[in-house]
C-alpha cells in the first residue's frame, strides 16, 4: 500500500529536481572545478545560434545629379505678366529651395520661361531676366553661384498648352532642371 | 480686335518702275478687296516638244506651269497659258520655247538624263526676240531652270529684282524640338535642315545664301549661335557666350553679323565675325537690347531696347552712335527688319494680348498696320528681296503657319502647311 506521504515527498523532490534543472544547473555539489564560485555555473551549454545583431544603417546620400530637382524638394516659381520680380510667395519657395541646395552639392539649371504673348526674341530676353532674378536671390541666400547655371527658352518650351489665363500663368516661370 | 484701318489714300505707295516697253496694260481689273495695280499681261505658251518621250512632255508642262506661277506671284504680271479668242486682254509679250528630251527614258537607261530647255521672251504678236536662254536640267533641276528664266523676264520687263529663286528658312516644331526647315518661295521643295533634338530658332541668311546663322541650345542647356553650311548641311559653332546668343543679322558684305549677347549682364548688340570674334560692342545700357537689323547699305541698324520700360525701336549707326528713337506708338515694339530698298521698316507691335505686323517708312512716318484682328497673332516679319513681299508667322488657324503678304496689293497667301507650328522665318536675299 502506497503511503501518500511518501508519494508527496517524491513529488517535491522531483519538482526540486526540475527546478534545478530549469535553472540550468547541474548538480555541482562535488565538482572540484567549481571551488570558490558560489553558485556560478561553468558548464558550457549547448549554444543556440543567435542571429548577428542588425548593423546600424549608414546614411546613404541620394544621387541628386540623376534626379529632377522637383524630386528632392526644389520647386519652380512663377511670375506676373511681363514681370521678372519675385513676389513673397516666390521668395518663400526659393528660401526652401536654398536650404535644400545648400545641403547638397548638386548643380542645377534654372531656365526662364514666358507665356506665348509677345515676340520670340523679347520673351527670350525676359525669360533670362527671370532666371537671373532667381539665381541672384538664391546666391544671396548662400547657394554657391557656380552651382546655378541659367538659360532662357522664352515662350518656346511651354509647360501648358492653350491660350487661357491658367495656361499662361503656368508658363511664366523659372524652372529648375538637371543641366 | 479690329484696328482702325488707315485708308489706302494715306499710303505712299509707288507703282513698280516699269520700263517704257512694258507699260500700257490695256485693262486694269478691279479686285473686290484692295485696289489692283496695273499688271502686264503676258502669254506663256505651251513649249514645243522636239524629241523625247513622256519625260519631255512632263518637263514641258512643268516648266510652263512654273513660269505662269512665278510671273503671277511676282504681282507684276497677268500671265495666261493661251490667247483665247475674245479675251479682253491684249498681250504684248509672250514666252515660248522648246524641250528636247532624252531619246531614251530613264526607265530604260536606269539613270536621269538632262533635258534641253530653250526659252524665248518675245513681243506679241510680232515675236521680236527680247531674251533667249538655254538650259540643260536634270529632272530635279527643271523647276530651278524655270525660276531662273522667270527672274530674267521680271528683271528685264519690270526692272524689279525677281524672287523666283529665293527660299524661306524657318523653325518648325513644338515642345522640346524645333528644327530648321527651308522651303522655296512658292511652297515647293520643303527640306529639313536640322535634327538635333533641341530648339533651333531665329535663322538668318548670309547675303550669298551659303550660310544660315541660327540660335540653338547645347547639351548643357546653354544657348549658342550656330552656322549651317547650306551646300552640305554641316553645322558649326559661331559663338556661345554665357547667356543669350540671339537674333543674328548678316551684314550686306557677308563678313560680319549683328548679334545680341548677354554675357556682360544684360543683352547688348555686338558686331561679330563669322569666326566668333567680337568686332565691336554697339550698345551700353542696363536695358534689354535685341533684334538688330542692318540697313541695306550696312551703315545703320535698327534694334529694340526697353530702356524706357517697354521694348521700342531705335536706330544707331555701325559705330553705335547717333541713337534716335523710331517708335512712339504702341507699348511694345520688336522684331524690326529693314526693307531691301532702305525706305521702310517692318516690325511687330503687341497690343493687349495680340501682336500685329506694322510697316512704316524708315523715318518713322506713315505707320500702317498690315494685319488686323483676323490674323490673331502676326509676328516675325522678313522681307523678300523685291521689297514688295513680306513673310510672317500667324496663328490665325490655331497653329502658327507662315504667310506671304504683297505689301502693295495687301493680298496674302499661305506659304507653309501642316499641323506643326512654324515660326521665325527668314527670306533669302
Amino acid at each position: 500500500m502506497f503511503n501518500r506521504k511518501i508519494l508527496f515527498a517524491l513529488a517535491i523532490i522531483m519538482m526540486l529536481g526540475l527546478l534545478t534543472a530549469c535553472g540550468g544547473k547541474k548538480d555541482v555539489e562535488d565538482d572540484p572545478t567549481a571551488a570558490g564560485d558560489a553558485g556560478e555555473t561553468t558548464e558550457t551549454l549547448p549554444v543556440e545560434p543567435v542571429a548577428e545583431p542588425e548593423p546600424v544603417p549608414e546614411v546613404i546620400t541620394p544621387d541628386y545629379a540623376a534626379m529632377a530637382p522637383a524630386e528632392y524638394g526644389v520647386e519652380d516659381v512663377f511670375f506676373a505678366f511681363d514681370q521678372y520680380e519675385l513676389d513673397d510667395v516666390t521668395m518663400g519657395v526659393l528660401s526652401r529651395n536654398a536650404r535644400v541646395l545648400r545641403e547638397t552639392d548638386v548643380t542645377v539649371l534654372v531656365s526662364g520661361h514666358c507665356d506665348e504673348r509677345g515676340t520670340i526674341e523679347y520673351n527670350l530676353a525676359l525669360g533670362e531676366k527671370r532666371a537671373k532674378a532667381v539665381k541672384d536671390y538664391l546666391v544671396s541666400l548662400g547657394v554657391p553661384a557656380g552651382r546655378l547655371q541659367i538659360t532662357s527658352y522664352g515662350e518656346s518650351k511651354p509647360f501648358a498648352m492653350g491660350s487661357s489665363e491658367a495656361a499662361w500663368a503656368q508658363n511664366r516661370r523659372a524652372h529648375f532642371e538637371r543641366p | 480686335m479690329k484696328q482702325s484701318l488707315i485708308l489706302p489714300l494715306l499710303l505712299v505707295l509707288v507703282l513698280p518702275a516699269v520700263p517704257a516697253t512694258a507699260q500700257r496694260s490695256t485693262e486694269v481689273q478691279l479686285g473686290t478687296t484692295a485696289e489692283a495695280w496695273a499688271k502686264t499681261p503676258i502669254l506663256v505658251n505651251m513649249l514645243d516638244v522636239l524629241s523625247g518621250g513622256m519625260q519631255a512632255v512632263e518637263a514641258a508642262d512643268l516648266v510652263q506651269e512654273v513660269l505662269v506661277s512665278d510671273l503671277g506671284l511676282s504681282g507684276l504680271f497677268l500671265p495666261a497659258m493661251r490667247d483665247v479668242e475674245g479675251d479682253t486682254l491684249e498681250y504684248e509679250f509672250a514666252i515660248e520655247g522648246s524641250v528636247e528630251g532624252p531619246l531614251r527614258d530613264a526607265e530604260l537607261t536606269g539613270e536621269d538624263a538632262p533635258t534641253v530647255l530653250n526659252l524665248n521672251l518675245v513681243t506679241w504678236p510680232g515675236r521680236q526676240l527680247l531674251l533667249n536662254k538655254r538650259y540643260r536640267p536634270l529632272p530635279h533641276q527643271q523647276r530651278t531652270s524655270a525660276h531662273h528664266f522667270a527672274d530674267q523676264v521680271i528683271e528685264m520687263l519690270a526692272g524689279e529684282p525677281g524672287i523666283c529663286l529665293t527660299r524661306v528658312v524657318f523653325s518648325r516644331g513644338a515642345g522640346d524640338r524645333r528644327d530648321l526647315y527651308v522651303v522655296d518661295y512658292d511652297s515647293e521643295g520643303l527640306m529639313r535642315l536640322t535634327a538635333n533634338r533641341t530648339l533651333n530658332l531665329c535663322p538668318s541668311w548670309s547675303p550669298d545664301g551659303s550660310r544660315i546663322a541660327f540660335t540653338s541650345y547645347r547639351q548643357s542647356g546653354q544657348q549658342g549661335l550656330f552656322g549651317l553650311d547650306t551646300s552640305n548641311g554641316k553645322v558649326d559653332l559661331i559663338i556661345a557666350v554665357d547667356g543669350l546668343n540671339l537674333g543674328a543679322d548678316w551684314h550686306p558684305n557677308g563678313e560680319e553679323l549683328l548679334v545680341s549677347l548677354s554675357h556682360k549682364g544684360d543683352p547688348e548688340i555686338y558686331r561679330i565675325r563669322p569666326d566668333g570674334t567680337i568686332i565691336k560692342r554697339l550698345t551700353v545700357s542696363s536695358a534689354i537690347e535685341i533684334s538688330p537689323s542692318w540697313s541695306p547699305g550696312g551703315r545703320d541698324l535698327v534694334f529694340t531696347s526697353d530702356r524706357t520700360g517697354t521694348p521700342q525701336l531705335y536706330i544707331i549707326d555701325s559705330d553705335g552712335a547717333g541713337r534716335r528713337r523710331l517708335t512712339f506708338e504702341g507699348r511694345y515694339n520688336d522684331s524690326a527688319v529693314w526693307s531691301p530698298g532702305g525706305d521702310r521698316i517692318a516690325y511687330a507691335t503687341r497690343e493687349g494680348n495680340f501682336t500685329q505686323i506694322v510697316v512704316m517708312k524708315a523715318t518713322g512716318e506713315n505707320r500702317r498696320v498690315l494685319t488686323d484682328g483676323r490674323w490673331r497673332n502676326a509676328e516675325d516679319p522678313s522681307w523678300a528681296r523685291d521689297g514688295r513681299h513680306l513673310v510672317f508667322a500667324s496663328d490665325r488657324t490655331g497653329v502658327f503657319k507662315l504667310y506671304v503678304c504683297d505689301v502693295l496689293e495687301m493680298t496674302f497667301r499661305q506659304l507653309t502647311f501642316g499641323d506643326d507650328p512654324d515660326i521665325t522665318p527668314a527670306w533669302s536675299r
